[in-house]
């Protein structure tokens, strides 16, 4: 708390030259393409959560007829669909954008327009996916489209077209911005930043991107088997065919259970920030966070059929996913504990962002105990697809991903606007979600042990159901206030929010040591690592003592960038031992080259969405629609393309 | 830095707040409920969830206290000192990876011996009953008796009954909370699922499909009877016997096998043991209210012998099955042999009355979303085909017959 707060002497807008819409269009910065995937998936956050509501309305009593049961299964497909892809991952990836170069301490991104490219396939296939339900056409097979009711057969109209296309696009978005992040990563780290001096953020996120690396191609072949079926009459999912509908669950779910990590483990990452900095100790048992974290994504990929005890596999089959799904527990209780005792003797500031940290750890727990009911087979088959697991992975996905991210954005948020968020409001979005949370999903443990299924849009009086409903309805309408709290306290500390400073929160990664908001370039000077903990070296070297120190890659670095250049793009004479930078010049006054604004990304995935979308005349039989749509998508997005891959990525300046 | 409240002072009052919860839970009327010892099965599912639940237990405590312990105890006051710097502790992170790996071993046994129990072939003499799912209803059959019904079962208390499942559609799922876990009912697949009811009294069950099979998946439900064995004897004798209407002239009576029939006209039908209305627990008799919109004639009174008329040569049959009727050949839809003696009719959503009948003749889709079985009144909208009935619609009079004969049909 050191750092005199002093008005930042620009900000993240004016450092790049240009302000207003087309600056945002054509940015390739990504500082701002996180900003942008922050402010798009807290958009879907509200219409995920309001679609919620009016469930939770129409379930508040028995045999409601607030909305019909099309619409409700619209609603529930889309609430699902939407916090999965168009809140959770995004949420997170808006995370990776801004934090993973500031965090290794590079420039940028390795790809900066196919990161630019990535954020606009996402906004525009989270609208195409979004949009149809103010027509009632929204995708109404749930989240996990089980065929064949999702074949063409049992789902003759647009609807179901939405999501096949709609998650396949969205799917580009994710692996290309997986293989970026990838590549920065392994690439463009810091000298001295061996793997094992990332910040656990960075580590937990270079886990997700190879799990979606590994995960979305399964999912792929699993949509164009579905849209093939739907669109050109292949029979992969064909039961009168033949066709065995346990495909589509193995291939999704082989997709699905690495996707709860995908959503989880950046929750985890953030939060892995967040305690030491307000704890003032270094991360307990570092090494072990990292290896659980790899151990966690790797038996993510050998338990995916958890999803499936009831559908009889046979009883060694269930034995063997059982006893995996079991097993990941042991890496996920490693982390709670390692979060307990970074905290344990340390002393503790309770600030917005630690509250939801130590609210992950609390909740997730109740989340994994739940879980662990659900790992025994026999058990599940009591529970699966019942309230008991709507409330088992809403204490995961909302007590967990969403408390962590939400300890995130109250912790960078100082980094990406220079201001910090208000703590009274911050204080009382806490508590009212925390209460929302609990009075929404801790009923629903009851409801389902009852015997209520899920996804149903009705229930019968004198079920025994009553109350929990009522209680978990209450619960889901408090959650709206505390949204409107947040979403009044992101905007007003924006442009009003107490200046931050670099370090507000004293903090010991490399983000925290440039300007808030950081300058385009991000470092002026590449700096030179030797632990773990850059900042506190120079802050506070006493809490770094036990921990190992080393030049080591220094050398190798020096090196390379005799021949080439260095990891994030500068020259030797950018290097520099880790160091507080105050500076505000801008690129061209360091003669640092920075990629030029584009559109092109921008064009190639808004040609690719038409393309995509020209299916939608084709089902209906419309064939010269079809025919227009898909030769002004294909020729935007092939022209688009031809001319990003031929333009340089930096101006000669 | 305003505070809003204090929220430490709000701990105690929410775990006061999360009693009553509790208490809620573990009291009242929840018929329900998945912990009920009525089958071995739910029995040994309940055992293997009391014992997770209580490792769970002590894993919740122990982290939660150890978690508000930190919390409190480690504050930062302006007065706190530099903490200790300790950056790990190989002892201490492998008794807690080792711990939970133990207890997750622990648990493993019960649950790869449950496995193994419940997936073998069902004991021999087991009562076997085919389960076939349709969007939305259940069509069951008992081999043994010969048997089709729909919606509804009978079990006799103290028998193993073996379910074996498929699907005409899509996928389904099967599951009776009260009486053990469920099984998915799966397109091109024949699953199994066997338990005894042997700690049951003579009482009504709901089951229900639990996997989202689209439109009317909530409406997906069906009526589970546990009844003596003798009464079950009873009823599934009646049940196999062909649908006796008109009643047969006193000198063909001769095959009937119940005795005692008295002379009246309709009471001359045999009737085998049906669950009595009166004894039904609150929780199977549908209180589903009548959706907007559907509206019938008041006062009409229906004659079964024309009904049957009608019913004989309207769209009806094409569906439905009639054994009796020789007209009736259809398979699409529920088997209606003995539909008066259920006690459920649309996929167990409304009771088995003539209002309900005859409002579900004239528009089942207004009815219930997504149905099959197209709006037949005169005059009414059908919802999916988005018109209007007019030729070959029924009038309200006609369908106050049809809803007479099936009535007749015990």
């Amino acid at each position: 708390m050191a750092t005199a707060a002093t008005a930042p002497a620009y900000t993240s807008s004016e450092s790049h030259g240009a302000t207003g819409l087309m600056s945002w269009l054509t940015t390739v910065d990504h500082k701002r393409i996180g900003i942008l995937y922050l402010h798009t998936s807290l958009f879907f956050f509200v219409v995920g959560g309001l679609e919620a509501i009016i469930m939770r309305y129409q379930l508040m009593r028995p045999n409601m007829q607030a909305v019909s049961a099309e619409t409700f299964n619209q609603l529930f497909t889309m609430h699902g669909t939407t916090m999965v892809f168009l809140v959770i991952m995004p949420l997170s990836a808006a995370f990776f954008n801004f934090l993973i170069p500031l965090q290794i301490g590079a420039r940028d991104v390795a790809f900066p327009r196919l990161n630019a490219f990535s954020y606009w396939v996402y906004l525009l296939g989270g609208v195409f996916i979004t949009l149809p339900i103010l027509f009632g056409l929204a995708p109404d097979g749930g989240w996990f489209a089980y065929a064949p009711l999702t074949t063409r057969t049992y789902s003759p109209t647009q609807n179901m077209n939405f999501w096949v296309l709609g998650v396949q696009i969205l799917g580009v978005s994710s692996l290309a911005a997986a293989f970026n992040f990838a590549t920065t990563i392994i690439n463009m780290r810091a000298p001295g930043m061996n793997l094992m001096r990332m910040p656990m953020f960075t580590w937990m996120s270079f886990v997700v991107q190879w799990l979606i690396i590994l995960a979305f191609p399964v999912i792929t072949v699993a949509l164009f088997f579905l849209q093939f079926d739907r669109f050109f009459g292949t029979n992969f999912y064909t039961v009168t065919a033949g066709a065995d509908p346990l495909l589509w669950q193995h291939l999704f779910w082989i997709f699905g259970h690495p996707e709860v990590y995908i959503l989880i483990l950046p929750a985890f990452g953030l939060v892995s920030e967040v305690l030491p900095t307000n704890s003032k100790k270094p991360l307990f048992g570092y090494p072990v966070m990292a290896y659980s974290g790899i151990l966690i994504g790797f038996l993510g990929f050998g338990v995916w059929a958890h999803h499936m005890f009831a559908v009889g596999m046979g009883p060694m089959a269930d034995t063997v996913f059982g006893v995996t799904t079991m097993l990941i527990a042991i890496p996920t209780g490693v982390k709670i504990f390692n979060w307990i005792f970074t905290m344990w003797g340390g002393s503790l500031r309770f600030n917005t962002a630690m509250k939801y940290a130590i609210a992950l750890i609390g909740m997730f727990t109740i989340g994994g105990i739940s879980g662990i009911t659900h790992a025994s087979p026999p058990s599940d088959l009591q529970q699966t697809d019942t309230y008991y697991i709507v409330a088992h992975f809403h204490y995961v996905l909302f007590g967990g991903a969403i408390m962590g991210i939400f300890s995130g954005i109250y912790h960078y948020f100082p980094k990406m606007y220079g201001r910090k968020m208000d703590e009274g409001l911050g204080n009382l979005h806490f508590w009212l979600n925390f209460i929302a949370l609990n009075l929404t999903f801790f009923p629903m443990h009851f409801s389902g042990m009852l015997g209520m299924p899920r996804r149903i849009y009705t229930y019968d009086a004198g079920q025994g159901w009553e109350t929990f409903n009522l209680i978990s309805s209450i619960g889901a309408f408090l959650m709206a206030p505390a949204m409107l709290v947040f979403l009044y306290n992101f905007f007003k500390s924006k442009k009003h929010g107490e200046v931050a400073g670099d370090n507000p929160w004293d903090a010991p990664t490399l983000e925290w040591s440039i300007p808030s908001p950081p300058p385009e370039y991000n470092f002026a000077q590449i700096p030179m690592v030797t632990s773990r903990y850059p900042m506190w070296d120079i802050t506070h070297p006493e809490r770094t003592a036990e921990i190992p120190h080393s030049t080591k890659g220094w050398d190798e670095a020096r090196h390379r960038s005799d021949e080439h250049i260095l990891p994030g793009g500068g020259h030797m004479a950018d290097m520099a031992p880790a160091h507080i930078e105050t500076a505000a010049k801008t690129a061209s006054e360091l003669d640092i080259p920075m990629p030029t604004p584009t559109i092109k990304p921008l064009l190639v995935a808004l040609g690719m969405l038409v393309m995509v979308a020209s299916l939608l005349p084709f089902f209906a039989g419309k064939t010269s629609a079809f025919v227009v749509l898909l030769a002004i998508g294909a020729g935007t997005m092939i022209y688009s393309l031809y001319d990003w891959l031929t333009t340089p990525l930096e101006e000669a300046h | 830095m305003t505070r809003f409240f204090r929220p430490r002072q709000l701990v105690p009052v929410l775990s006061v707040a999360t009693l009553p919860l509790l208490f809620a839970a573990c009291s009242g009327n929840y018929p329900n409920s998945t912990f009920q010892h009525t089958t071995e099965f739910n029995r040994d599912l309940t055992s293997l969830w009391n014992q997770m639940m209580w490792w769970g237990l002590a894993v919740f405590v122990i982290v939660e206290t150890l978690l508000v312990y930190v919390i409190v105890r480690f504050r930062r006051r302006p007065d706190s000192p530099e903490p200790r710097h300790v950056h790990g502790n190989a002892l201490m992170e492998i008794s807690w990876t080792v711990a939970p790996a133990l207890i997750l071993a622990i648990i493993a046994v019960p649950t790869v011996r449950s496995i193994w129990k419940y997936q073998t072939p069902a004991p021999n003499g087991s009562l076997q009953i085919e389960v076939i799912g349709h969007q939305w209803w259940w069509e069951f059959k008992y081999p043994e008796h010969g048997i089709t019904t729909a919606n509804e079962i009978y079990l006799p208390v103290g028998r193993t009954v073996n379910f074996t499942l498929r699907s005409a559609d899509v996928i389904h799922s099967f599951w009776i909370p009260g009486l053990g876990g469920k099984r998915d009912a799966v397109s091109n697949q024949v699953n199994h699922l066997w338990y005894t009811p042997d700690s049951v009294g003579v009482t009504g069950w709901i089951g229900s499909c639990n996997e989202y099979c689209g439109a009317s998946h909530a409406n997906m439900r069906f009526r589970v009877f546990t009844v003596a064995p003798a009464d079950f004897d009873s009823w599934a004798n009646h049940q196999k016997a062909k649908a006796v209407y008109p009643p047969p002239a006193p000198d063909t009576v001769a095959v009937r096998q119940v005795a005692a029939a008295p002379a009246p006209a309709p009471a001359a039908i045999a009737e085998g043991y049906v669950f009595p209305a009166a004894q039904r627990p609150a929780h199977v008799v549908p209180a589903t209210p009548i959706p907007a919109g559907n509206t019938f004639t008041e006062g009409l009174t229906g004659d079964p012998q024309r009904g049957l008329a009608i019913y004989s040569r309207s769209a009806c049959i094409g569906c439905h099955k009639i054994d009796g009727n020789p007209m009736s050949i259809g398979i699409i839809g529920p088997n209606l042999t003995h539909i008066a003696s259920r006690a459920t009719i649309a996929g167990g959503l409304f009771p088995n009355d003539t209002r309900h009948m005859q409002l579900w003749i004239k528009n089942a889709r207004k009815m219930k979303p997504g149905v099959t079985m197209n709006s037949l009144g005169k005059g009414e909208f059908d919802p999916i085909l988005k018109m209007t009935v007019t030729v070959g619609g029924l009038t309200d009079q006609e369908i106050a017959d049809i809803a007479a004969y099936l009535q007749m049909l015990k």
